[in-house]
């Protein structure tokens, strides 16, 4: 069976991934600017200046002093993604005006956001037909914090989009050794995103050599050992240097020319030379390794390409890089009426909030999707249950372990718990695929039973399909745009969660709930203290129109007119902060979602 | 006639089993619809709150409280009159709410989840409702009778003014502190106010203290007290100091007519220590606090004297 999609599935995805990106683009104005993006907005910003000045004085824009001072601001990102979000803004906001500023930045974040579902439904069709990819292409979007996600100029919605690039075109390149540079490429392109594309090896390598060496022959399967050798020797001696120096001791020794650094070339030039002895030995055997080896040869030339600020100094930039997301801090965090501030984190975390957030009526096909799964994978060596279930295969396997992957990673008790669903995004796509087939098999099933002509099963799959997909737009729809406040029907909606004491909300976009009070009712010149908005967010709001530009920024309630609090449970010394303050315990105004207080504004009687 | 029924039920349930996943796909998603087409009925308006403040003000009485059920439907706070104090946080229902002999409970029970157990277990012990409760859209407003209120006779924080101050432990004499506007400064970056400040979640309007640093001792004296049945003193560490670890016990002790009360408030504690004193007769109360963490040992303190029951 092919894996290429139809022309027919092909103009499909392509028109829905246009429709998703102009529908992200008609619902972006009032999304609010997480804390994080405006500093995103603000390197983005920086670095088009810089890439301006590269067309117009290179020699300068080149030196290692230049590059420091224009790409040291926010280096614990890579920069793929914050240059598109500066050259949109510079072309379609600066040079064209066509755009708001917040919209320039945003409107690659859409782009690559739609990558989901056109891949989902050129995946998907592929796998079980039309209606099993437009339903996973929906039904991902229909998501309300996906939804929201997807409008912001950060980088979890497109590290997502770029882990399934890069397993699609891995599972298309197993058979098309074309697709394998590709691969390659999109892996260079994920690394450029976001640091969980380091982990994306880890996946694909077992599946990789797997099927390379079942089909290997003899020889090939010698090739293939002294590569295992090769790697193993360099993961071996790594793990020597940590037993002994320590993951400090080891960060500080690695430099430019070291041992370590020697290793990784030796180990790069090795397995090279292995592959193209095995492509000229094996070429069957290759073809499934193929994608690694591009991944391999291709990615980190991209990353380190791509990146300015590790041009002069890769070894010792790229091991702060490493070490400051290994040791993350840990903001609070509300779960069940706990505030969550340290390791050890509740080893369900991950899958009881996506519970919890999914709205019901896709939780339940995107839950059955990978309980099958699961269980057809087990099915390939438990032959109880593979009579049962039946058995799966390899692609099965790739969608089960890389819907899993992320989630099983963040649930790590160790690992930062902070920011929702965020962290766990790239197993989403590989949840909502499989949901297409639980879909499907539902459709046809149903179809099937009322003994329908094709024509009307097309009728009888829409409308269940429109059946499923509707209380999630439902839900999207009333919370936009506040989807991090969303909760589905298992939590008792907002009110619910609220009550059971999850977090409300996250990273202070709420506050976009209480400016259009502001800008009416704020005296000229109002002091306005918005806790938990950065001073950068304070300006984007203000050169956005989103708020009056003569109202400046309060450094707290003591030197201020407005107080706008957002209602975290581990801030709320900072609302009493304000009744000292302002000498009142009753707002004048409030987000309240559903009931539930967001943002909170206090007004100062008297001054 | 047998022989021709059981293909029939055989087909109908294959039917039924082929079409199995569909309509659970399609109860879940009525169900959800449902669930959120429903939801707004939970919601109040703005006359039902006013409705509730024109009750509140029409039946006010000293000493009157209200408390929010569920804790976070803050958003009655918008319309209620500003002169009853209003209760609501993570764990208010266990709130003792000594200084309040009557609690009007606002209650929106239409909203999902809602705690009803924990209010059962925590609030109603001791409470007694006064009458039938009155409805305002989804809202149920309800007196209750507070068994635990007592007669606040003095609290330090209405006391402030007559507060002498003082920092032991430097010399042979304490070193006086000096009053600065609102606040109480004192020698070794000590100081007392009256503010509000956040003890687990609990707004509370206290003596807020920073101890003196090098381990020294601030001491807090009333010189003139009542007569109480017994002085409650109440003592937490404000906001996220509290939770942080590896820091310094707080010490405090207080001495009155009634005897000398020791309190400890452990390093990591969340939440308020208390203890109470046997009957005291008149004469001077004093509180000595001492930790040698002060500037992550942020202490928030009631004292009260209580008398009988209203």
């Amino acid at each position: 069976m092919s894996r290429a999609p139809t022309p027919t599935d092909r103009r499909i995805a392509l028109g829905i991934g246009l429709l998703t990106f102009g529908v992200l683009w008609a619902t972006e104005r009032p999304v609010g600017f997480v804390r994080d993006e405006s500093v995103y907005f603000a390197a983005a910003e920086q670095f088009s200046r810089w890439w301006a000045l590269l067309l117009h004085r290179p020699a300068m824009a080149l030196s290692d002093a230049v590059i420091t001072q224009a790409f040291d601001f926010n280096h614990e990102h890579p920069m793929l993604m914050k240059s598109l979000f500066g050259w949109s803004y510079a072309l379609f906001h600066e040079m064209l005006g066509w755009v708001r500023p917040a919209a320039g930045f945003r409107l690659p974040a859409f782009a690559v956001a739609a990558l989901i579902p056109a891949l989902l439904h050129a995946w998907g069709s592929v796998l079980w037909g039309r209606r099993a990819g437009l339903f996973a292409a929906l039904c991902f979007f229909v998501v309300p914090r996906h939804f929201f996600h997807a409008h912001l100029a950060c980088f979890d919605m497109p590290v997502a989009s770029m882990w399934l690039l890069v397993v699609y075109l891995f599972w298309r390149a197993q058979q098309d050794l074309r697709i394998a540079p590709w691969t390659g490429l999109a892996f260079g392109l994920a690394l450029a995103t976001k640091h969980n594309a380091f982990f994306l090896p880890l996946v694909l390598t077992p599946f990789g050599v797997l099927a390379a060496w079942r089909v290997a022959s003899e020889e090939g399967r010698r090739v293939m050992a002294r590569m295992g050798q090769a790697a193993g020797a360099f993961v071996a001696y790594v793990a020597l240097l940590l037993a002994v120096k320590g993951r400090v001791g080891l960060v500080q020794s690695w430099q430019l020319l070291s041992p370590q650094t020697f290793g990784v070339v030796a180990l790069v030039v090795a397995l090279a030379a292995q592959a193209v002895r095995l492509r000229r030995r094996d070429p069957a055997a290759f073809v499934q390794l193929a994608p690694l080896v591009a991944m391999g040869l291709i990615g980190p030339l991209v990353f380190y390409a791509h990146w300015p600020y590790l041009w002069y100094h890769p070894v010792d930039r790229l091991a702060w890089y490493f070490d400051f997301h290994a040791t993350h801090v840990h903001y609070a965090w509300t779960y069940f009426g706990e505030v969550l501030r340290a390791p050890p984190f509740p080893l369900a975390y991950v899958f009881v909030v996506t519970a919890l957030t999914l709205p019901v009526s896709l939780l339940l096909p995107m839950g059955v999707g990978l309980l099958r799964t699961g269980a057809r994978n087990l099915g390939d060596m438990v032959p109880a249950l593979g009579r049962r279930f039946g058995r799966s295969g390899e692609t099965e396997w790739l969608l089960g372990v890389n819907a899993l992957f992320s989630m099983l990673l963040i649930s790590h008790p160790d690992v930062p718990h902070f920011g929702g669903v965020k962290h766990w995004l790239p197993s989403m796509p590989f949840l909502a695929l499989l949901a297409g087939r639980e879909f499907d098999r539902a459709a046809a099933g149903l179809s099937s039973a009322l003994a329908l002509s094709p024509r009307r099963a097309i009728g009888a799959s829409l409308a269940l399909g429109a059946v499923a997909l509707l209380p999630a737009l439902t839900l999207t729809v009333h919370v936009h745009p506040y989807g991090t406040s969303a909760y589905g029907e298992l939590a008792g909606g907002i009110p619910g969660a609220a009550s059971l004491g999850l977090q409300r909300q996250y990273w202070s976009n709420n506050v976009t709930g209480v400016l259009p009070w502001i800008d009416a009712n704020a005296q000229q010149g109002a002091r306005l203290w918005l806790h938990e908005v950065n001073g950068l967010s304070f300006r984007d709001y203000q050169r956005n129109d989103m708020l009056r530009r003569d109202v400046t920024p309060a450094g707290g309630p003591e030197d201020a007119d407005l107080a706008a609090v957002q209602y975290h449970q581990e801030f709320r010394e900072q609302e009493v902060l304000v009744w000292q303050a302002f000498g009142t315990w009753v707002p004048a105004t409030g987000l309240y979602l559903d009931e539930t207080p967001q943002v909170v504004l206090y007004r100062r009687s008297t001054r | 006639m047998v022989k021709r029924q059981v293909p029939r039920v055989n087909h109908t349930a294959h039917r039924l089993r082929t079409a199995a996943p569909a309509l659970a796909l399609v109860l879940v998603a009525v169900l959800g619809l449902g669930f959120q087409l429903q939801l707004p009925r939970a919601f109040p308006s703005e006359t039902d709150y006013l409705g509730v403040a024109e009750v509140l003000a029409r039946s006010r009485a000293p000493g009157d409280v209200v408390l929010l059920h569920p804790w976070w439907t803050e958003r009655a706070r918008l319309f209620l009159p500003a002169e009853t104090p209003v209760v609501g946080y993570l764990g208010d229902t266990a709130d003792d709410l000594v200084a309040h002999p009557r609690i009007w409970v606002l209650a929106n029970e239409r909203l999902p989840r809602t705690p009803d157990a924990d209010f059962r277990r925590h609030f109603l012990p001791d409470r007694t409702a006064l009458g039938e409760p009155r409805h305002f859209g989804p809202l149920t407003l309800t007196a209750y009778r507070n068994g635990r209120a007592r007669t606040v006779v003095l609290s330090a924080v209405d006391a402030f003014d007559r507060l002498e101050v003082s920092v032991e432990g430097s010399g042979p004499s304490p070193l006086p502190c000096r009053r600065a506007g609102e606040r109480v400064l004192c020698p070794f970056d000590a100081s007392v106010e009256v503010a509000w400040h956040e003890v687990l979640y609990q707004p509370v309007r206290c003596l807020f203290l920073i101890p003196p640093s090098g381990g020294r001792t601030l001491s807090i004296r009333l010189q003139d007290a009542p007569a109480a049945d017994a002085l409650l003193l109440e003592a937490g560490v404000t906001w996220e100091h509290a939770w942080l670890a590896g820091r310094a016990d707080v010490q405090l002790r207080l001495d009155s007519p009634a005897g000398a009360l020791h309190l400890r408030i452990p390093g990591a504690h969340e939440g308020f220590a208390r203890g109470e004193s046997p009957p005291s007769p008149p004469g001077p109360w004093t509180l000595r606090v001492q930790t040698s963490n002060p500037q992550d040992r942020q202490i928030c303190v009631r004292l009260r004297g209580l008398g009988t029951p209203p």
